[in-house]
């Protein structure tokens, strides 16, 4: 059977992602010898914290230049994370059945993100700008600023690792192992490394934006129909 | 093996300052090019710590009953027995050695520069070849126990106490130094130094380095009652272990989820696939 496709993610979106999931794996590993002693050797003469800047600078810079090329995409993006409504609570209600029981059926039709991704990427939003913030002190500020705001910038620092880790784990678990996730090449992994997903998937994953998009595209082809008639 | 430790009198020094440069000396710390130094208006000299001078004298001058005083305080590292370097060093290479001191690997030395933002006394310093890699390493007073310079492990007392002419720096097992400390600070009292005190006794669990000071620690410019800073407290002893406490349950979380959404599908898909 012939699929159907659509798009879900540009090109310029999709190598942010690419771009910021390189950048964020180099700083973990390299944040995480820290936490594990015996990899000290890694870490001797600063080489790991050299690489960690290097990713660390790529990072913060990455989203910038998305920004400024991208705009309307960004602040579309932006105002995604911090656009909360009652829809929420039923995806709230529904998700224990439905990542759980694998009951599709339990779960409202949801927008182009849903609520559990809104939640991650407003993680990854709030903790960008704390690691960039606690990041630059330390960094830029070691001899100047003031020893308790090094000592609660590295807390601050480590507290947003953590929190990251452990969510950028069920993000990668929520996209490509989940088994309502699969097949991959239809759905998220599809999204993420092709920009579209299958009609089939878009409809059962994210009614509510399939819905728009359809309703946009016949929109314009009324406009067009107009147009046509017109002349 | 007992605890050792260096007992420094206040009362007896000069501020001659060849702890000072027998400390150089002794850890090769004289090689290169020297500290530059500005006359900002004391004989103490140089102004501050550094990755090259491990020990300094510092001066201060004060009043009592009417009497100008100078009062020399020694300044190195405390060797805590609490030491909050030891707690944030991420990879072992600040560490207690058997003789209770803060002994350090330089080698493993990633020059993150943790020690020098939680230490109490500020005494650990970062010696960086640019500001922009921050590439580097710290360096600190370290009990005269650098390998191939360690005068300890030869029976030797460190550079500084060795070279004290009026006997103000004495090295032996801390416990006999306190109960000596806690004796000249008895005389010192019954001598009218109501203030008398000596620090190191109590402070972070015992200091490797303790003062006797005829009058209180501020005085002397020392911190009365120095903590460990809370902010190393809740990173280490909470966040750490709440840290690898999240990682470990998500990872066990999706695990488990993954056994049971995987069983619920196919459970689904069954009569689908019968309908086909």
């Amino acid at each position: 059977m012939e699929e159907q496709w659509i798009e879900r993610y540009r090109k310029p979106t999709r190598i942010l992602h690419w771009v910021y999931a390189a950048c964020f794996l180099v700083l973990l590993a390299t944040g995480l010898i820290l936490f594990l002693p015996p990899l000290a050797a890694l870490a001797q003469d600063s080489w790991t914290r050299i690489i960690h800047r290097v990713a660390s600078v790529i990072i913060i810079i990455a989203p910038i230049v998305y920004l400024v090329f991208n705009w309307k995409s960004a602040l579309k993006g932006l105002a995604d994370a911090f656009d909360w409504g009652w829809d929420d609570i039923g995806w709230l209600i529904a998700a224990p059945r439905y990542y759980f029981l694998a009951d599709e059926k339990a779960m409202p039709p949801q927008h182009h993100m849903n609520t559990g991704q809104k939640m991650w990427w407003l993680i990854v939003i709030v903790s960008g700008l704390v690691f960039t913030v606690t990041g630059i002190i330390m960094w830029a500020f070691k001899t100047t600023a003031p020893a308790a705001v090094l000592q609660w910038s590295v807390f601050a620092h480590d507290a947003v690792f953590v929190v990251t880790t452990s969510m950028l784990l069920l993000h990668v678990y929520l996209s490509v192992i989940h088994p309502l996730m699969r097949p991959l090449r239809t759905g998220a992994w599809s999204s993420m490394a092709r920009g579209k997903v299958s009609v089939e998937y878009a409809k059962s994953h994210h009614g509510k934006w399939y819905e728009e998009v359809v309703g946009r595209k016949e929109a314009e082809s009324e406009w067009e129909k107009v147009e046509v008639t017109t002349k | 093996m007992a605890d050792k430790a260096i007992l420094f009198d206040a009362t007896r020094c000069t501020a001659c300052r060849g702890c000072q440069a027998a400390c150089k000396q002794w850890n090769e710390n004289d090689e290169g090019e020297g500290e530059k130094t500005t006359n900002f208006g004391s004989y103490e000299n140089p102004k501050d710590l550094s990755p090259k001078t491990w020990l300094k004298m510092e001066f201060r001058e004060t009043e009592r009953a009417g009497k100008v005083r100078w009062l020399f305080t020694r300044r190195a590292c405390m060797h805590c027995t609490n030491a909050a370097c030891v707690k944030v060093c991420p990879n072992g290479s600040l560490y207690h050695n058997e003789l209770g001191f803060v002994a350090y690997n330089k080698d493993t030395c990633t020059g993150c520069g943790y020690c020098h933002d939680f230490c109490p006394f500020q005494v650990p310093r970062l010696a960086r070849t640019s500001d922009l890699t921050t590439q580097g390493k710290m360096d600190k007073c370290v009990f005269c126990s650098s390998p191939g310079l360690d005068r300890i492990a030869a029976g030797l007392e460190p550079a500084c106490v060795k070279t004290c002419p009026p006997d103000a720096l004495e090295f032996g097992d801390r416990d006999k130094l306190v109960a000596e400390g806690r004796k000249r600070v008895t005389t010192l009292r019954t001598k009218g130094f109501g203030n008398a005190y000596l620090y190191g006794d109590k402070e972070l669990g015992g200091l490797h380095v303790m003062y006797v000071l005829d009058d209180s620690p501020q005085a002397y410019g020392l911190i009365k009652d120095p903590q460990i800073p809370a902010a190393a407290i809740a990173w280490h002893d909470i966040l750490k272990p709440v840290g690898w406490a999240a990682v470990g349950l998500t990872v066990v979380g999706l695990g488990l989820n993954y056994v049971i959404a995987r069983e619920a599908k196919m459970t689904h898909d069954l009569p689908g696939k019968k309908e086909k």
